[in-house]
């Protein structure tokens, strides 16, 4: 188990590099600068700015400056934002990120575990259908649909929550159920499919047959079971929710990292774009080595060797 | 499967439940919540993060706005037309050549620490926005200061026998001596003593700049190079309180010119303590007359009024907040939920204009300093042959696509129509004179100049691509579709602009362009490299008021027009307007210069923008002016609802007590002189 963690550890480092140097490839093929704009800039002024910038010198010792920088944990400065750290960015938005993310994905857990069992437990029933039903709708209307018409319903139909903008907690509430919505429809139809799996297996038979009564084999043993599919959706979603979702950012004008990258892009700015992909890329990846080690407590039948 | 169904139509009708409630309340007089805030505090949109809290830096306007509010200059915009009204300069002198200045500044300027502002203040600040390590991108704005451009782009003097050689030594010609100005300095006199020649700093092309010339290569023989400095640069400290500017040629417009973020004051004591970092909210200092409180970007920037600033007794408003956002529906769901209160301009998508503009006391729909063409690339076929170009101007009707923009005017010549009232005078008169001059009726001179799907067909067909009827319409088989196009980037409207225009062209000339949609900085590059065929998207915000702003976009052989035009007639004709002194007979001159222009057609004149936002009732003091740019200091909130704004059509042209009276009380200093 130890080697296999040390082992997947030692896997991360080689591959955010190889993701930071591809990503820095198509960021060079993008045409235009930071600085491009509708006025043109007298050729001086462009020399002066490329020469600050090291935009002057060869390909190979620019890529080796900026994985100099990547790799000693300093990810430069970013080339809009005069004087900001990339380092700071990131430090500076990911939390907004993370507290919608998180509260999103706990909403999503604790409505989609619920539904999921429940529709499993009673397969073919009236809640059954209706709940499949509307995590179907929840997984067809995107965030960009579902944001704005939670925004007509809650805040100028009803007026009871603020329509955009960070700032209290009621200020969460719409962001956070549109975020919330497609997880929670995944984790739904992810549990009800593993749990019936789990529930027809030769284990529950066995446990039923020991005479254990149903919310035993239910919480002990059925549930551990068929949660392993929603565990393996978890990591990669929660290093998603994490690194900032940006359509639920945009429309809600919610400062989070998802926004802050794509604008990023817009701008040009490469250090804060190679700092953020760096940092989403590691992330996913350590979420998804904590994911399978979380297979081995869940499941006795899984084991590293 | 009936409870899918069912449990989806109770979904459809809890939507459909709410936009009915949604619209049977929706009978207000007003677009959403409208109470005033409780704090005195105007909660405004600003558009993108800003860039930098340097006023050197940037160059956008999102910025320029937050600008206004935190720094002062010599001058202000004024709130309703943007002509320059006093600031930190109380009054000022112009010189007889209009090409120097004499700012009298007022003793009572401070800056938000409580240190005085002095005219050395004003040399720093224009120095360092000259310098070649600040990167300023709006530095060119200021070329027009004596040796500004030369110190900008690191470039030297020559020097033999301890004297500068001038343009006068190497043609020859009298050395021009400007007229005095002001107290008589050595700096002021050395500035006066002809122009001198500036070289590249870099000795392998100055070589090459000496080669070319053989009366600069005897002048520069023997001759030692010397760097221009900040010390060399038009700007001068005559005492404490008096600053002179000096100008390489005459520009009445340049005191307008001065309200611009690159001119605004920074301060000296701040960026020497703290370099790069002097912008953070825990070090900056500010002159404007508000100061920083709160600054969480991406979230908010929260000013506050600033005791210290000089005029802080007429400054209403206890502080403002900025928000930056960018997509322009949550922008109006703010706006609507009472969120905010006014909002940058272009902020209501045009599937929004057809309900919003209902909200007559605050629908904000006014004349722009902007305007809307497509760039033709003059330097590739088919579009080097003026015939060709002239057929796809002709063959576009302004009026069917202002109406169908709904919020824009038709744009007819280069310099936008209604925003300098002098200049249309003058360009009709110029105008009027030609019409006789070639004898034609208005009526056909007005086709002329318009749209004529007739003379457009002749033009092509002329031009070597036979446009022949088919159908109902027309076609040109032989055009070359498959190279040109039509290219914007990538925005709802642009498209929508795009596709009109196809269709115009479609009608009239039987021509399809197709249309190409490109990401912001990708399409930038293309266009300003002149690396497509056919037609570029541009789009033009004036900076400043003047007609130059608009007409400079063709001057020079690096232009911002897009289009590879360059004539060094039309240089010609704009520099001696800009020589001359009566300010009438300069429009004059200014309006054959644009008339020549146009018959070289750079462009297809598409329209004049107009500004497109909305504001509460109860925000008073802030004008849809030319460029949407707002002295702060003017703007209050009005709590008393029956002198909220009516009716805002009238907003420009209306008096209101409180800011007219402000206005006179400021403006009192520079009228007495």
């Amino acid at each position: 188990m130890v080697r296999f963690i040390i082992k997947r550890i030692l896997l991360i480092i080689p591959m955010a590099l190889l993701v930071v140097t591809l990503t820095w490839g198509l960021i060079r093929m993008a045409p235009g600068t930071f600085y491009s704009s509708e006025k043109k800039l007298p050729a001086a002024i462009e020399k002066n700015i490329r020469e600050r910038y090291g935009l002057d010198k060869p390909w190979y010792a620019q890529y080796g400056l900026m994985m100099g920088n990547v790799i000693s944990g300093d990810l430069g400065i970013s080339l809009k934002y005069e004087g900001q750290a990339v380092n700071e960015i990131i430090g500076r938005h990911l939390p907004y990120s993370a507290i919608i993310g998180i509260a999103a994905y706990l909403l999503a857990l604790a409505v989609g575990l619920a539904a999921g069992t429940l529709a499993a437990l009673r397969q073919n029933s009236f809640f059954d259908y209706a709940s499949m039903s509307v995590a179907l709708l929840g997984l067809s209307i995107p965030a960009f649909v579902l944001g704005p018409l939670l925004v007509l319903l809650f805040s100028f139909t009803l007026y009871l929550l603020p329509p955009a903008r960070w700032g209290g907690v009621s200020a969460l509430v719409l962001p956070v159920v549109t975020l919330a919505a497609v997880y929670a429809a995944y984790i739904a139809r992810l549990t009800r499919a593993g749990m019936l799996e789990v529930l027809r297996s030769d284990y529950i038979r066995t446990a039923r047959a020991k005479g254990l009564s149903e919310r035993t084999i239910l919480f002990r043993h059925a549930l551990r079971g068929g949660l392993i599919p929603v565990v393996s959706f978890t990591g990669p979603a929660l290093a998603g929710l994490l690194a900032g979702t940006v359509v639920v950012e945009k429309v809600f004008a919610i400062p989070g990292l998802g926004n802050i990258f794509i604008q990023s892009i817009f701008n040009r700015d490469e250090p804060l774009t190679l700092g953020i992909v760096a940092f989403i890329s590691i992330l996913i990846m350590v979420f998804n080595l904590a994911v399978d080690i979380a297979y081995g407590f869940l499941d006795p039948r899984i084991r590293y060797e | 499967m009936k409870l899918n169904n069912r449990s989806v139509v109770g979904f459809t009708a809890l939507v459909i439940g709410s936009f009915l409630i949604q619209a049977c309340g929706g009978a207000s007089q007003y677009f959403g919540k409208t109470e005033t805030p409780r704090d005195n505090i105007l909660r405004y949109v600003s558009g993108s993060e800003p860039e930098s809290l340097d006023p050197h830096v940037s160059s956008g306007q999102p910025e320029a706005r937050i600008y206004m509010a935190l720094f002062d200059g010599l001058v202000e915009y004024g709130p309703k037309d943007l002509q320059p009204i006093p600031a930190i300069a109380k009054s000022w002198e112009t010189g007889p050549g209009v090409d120097t200045f004499i700012f009298h500044l007022r003793d009572n300027a401070r800056w938000s620490d409580g240190k005085p502002i002095t005219a050395e203040d004003f040399v720093y600040s224009l120095r360092r926005g000259f310098a070649p390590e600040t990167l300023s991108r709006t530095a060119s704005l200021g070329y027009f200061v004596k040796y500004a451009e030369a110190y900008n782009s690191g470039r030297v003097f020559v020097r033999k026998n301890g004297r500068y050689i001038t343009g006068s030594d190497l043609d020859g010609t009298p050395k021009k001596q400007r007229a005095a100005f002001g107290p008589d300095t050595e700096f002021d006199r050395s500035l006066r003593d002809g122009e001198r020649i500036t070289l590249d700093a870099d000795p392998k092309k100055r070589e090459k700049e000496i080669e070319t010339d053989p009366k600069l290569r005897a002048a520069a023989e023997g001759a030692e190079f010397v760097p221009v400095s900040e010390n060399d640069i038009g700007v001068e400290a005559i005492d404490a309180y008096t600053l002179r500017i000096s100008l390489r040629q005459p520009a009445p417009f340049f005191v307008g010119l001065l309200a611009h973020q690159f001119f605004r004051l920074v301060p000296r004591h701040a960026i020497e303590r703290y370099g790069k970092q002097w912008t953070r909210p825990e070090n900056i200092v500010t002159c404007g007359a508000f100061k920083m409180q709160r600054y969480v970007p991406y979230n908010v920037l929260a000013v506050t009024r600033d005791p210290m600033y000089w005029d802080a007794a007429n400054v209403h408003l206890d502080g403002i907040e900025f928000y930056p956002v960018e997509e322009l529906s949550t922008i109006m769901n703010l706006y609507k939920g009472g969120q905010i209160d006014a909002m940058l301009n272009h902020s209501v998508p045009s599937s929004w204009i057809g309900d919003v503009r209902q909200y007559k006391d605050e629908y904000l729909n006014f004349a722009e300093a902007a305007t809307a063409y497509y760039s033709m690339n003059m330097t590739k076929p088919p579009f080097n042959d003026i015939r060709v170009r002239r057929a796809f101007q002709l063959a576009v009707d302004r009026k069917a696509l202002s109406d169908f923009r709904k919020v824009t005017k038709p744009l007819n010549d280069i310099t936008p129509d209604g925003i300098f009232p002098d200049y249309d005078r003058a360009r009709a008169a110029v105008a009027d004179a030609s019409r006789a001059k070639a004898g034609l009726s208005v009526e056909e001179w007005d086709r002329k100049h318009g749209v004529d799907p007739e003379a457009a067909r002749r033009s092509l067909t002329e031009a070597g691509f036979p446009v022949i009827a088919e159908g109902n319409g027309f076609a040109c088989p032989t055009f070359p579709t498959d190279t040109v196009s039509l290219t914007f980037n990538t925005n709802e409207n642009n498209r929508a602009v795009a596709e009109f225009v196809q269709a115009q062209w479609k009608k009239n000339l039987g021509v399809t362009i197709p249309l190409k949609s490109q990401e912001f900085k990708t399409f930038l590059k293309d266009r300003n490299e002149l690396n497509y065929v056919g037609f570029a998207q541009s789009l033009w915000s004036g900076d400043y008021m003047d007609p130059f702003t608009f007409l400079g976009l063709h001057y020079a052989k690096q232009n911002d027009g897009g289009s590879g035009f360059y004539d060094p007639k039309y240089d010609k004709l704009l520099d001696d307007a800009n020589n001359e002194l009566d300010p009438q007979k300069r429009y004059e001159l200014l309006a054959r210069a644009e008339a020549y222009v146009m018959d070289q057609l750079p462009v297809v004149t598409l329209t004049v923008n107009a500004t497109n936002w909305l504001k509460k009732p109860y925000v008073k003091g802030m004008y849809p002016n030319p460029g949407t740019l707002h002295a702060w200091k003017f703007v209050y909130i009005e709590t008393d609802r029956s002198r909220w704004d009516r009716d805002v059509e009238g907003i420009m042209t209306g008096s209101d007590a409180r800011v007219d009276q402000q206005l006179a009380e400021l403006t009192s200093s520079q009228r007495g002189q």
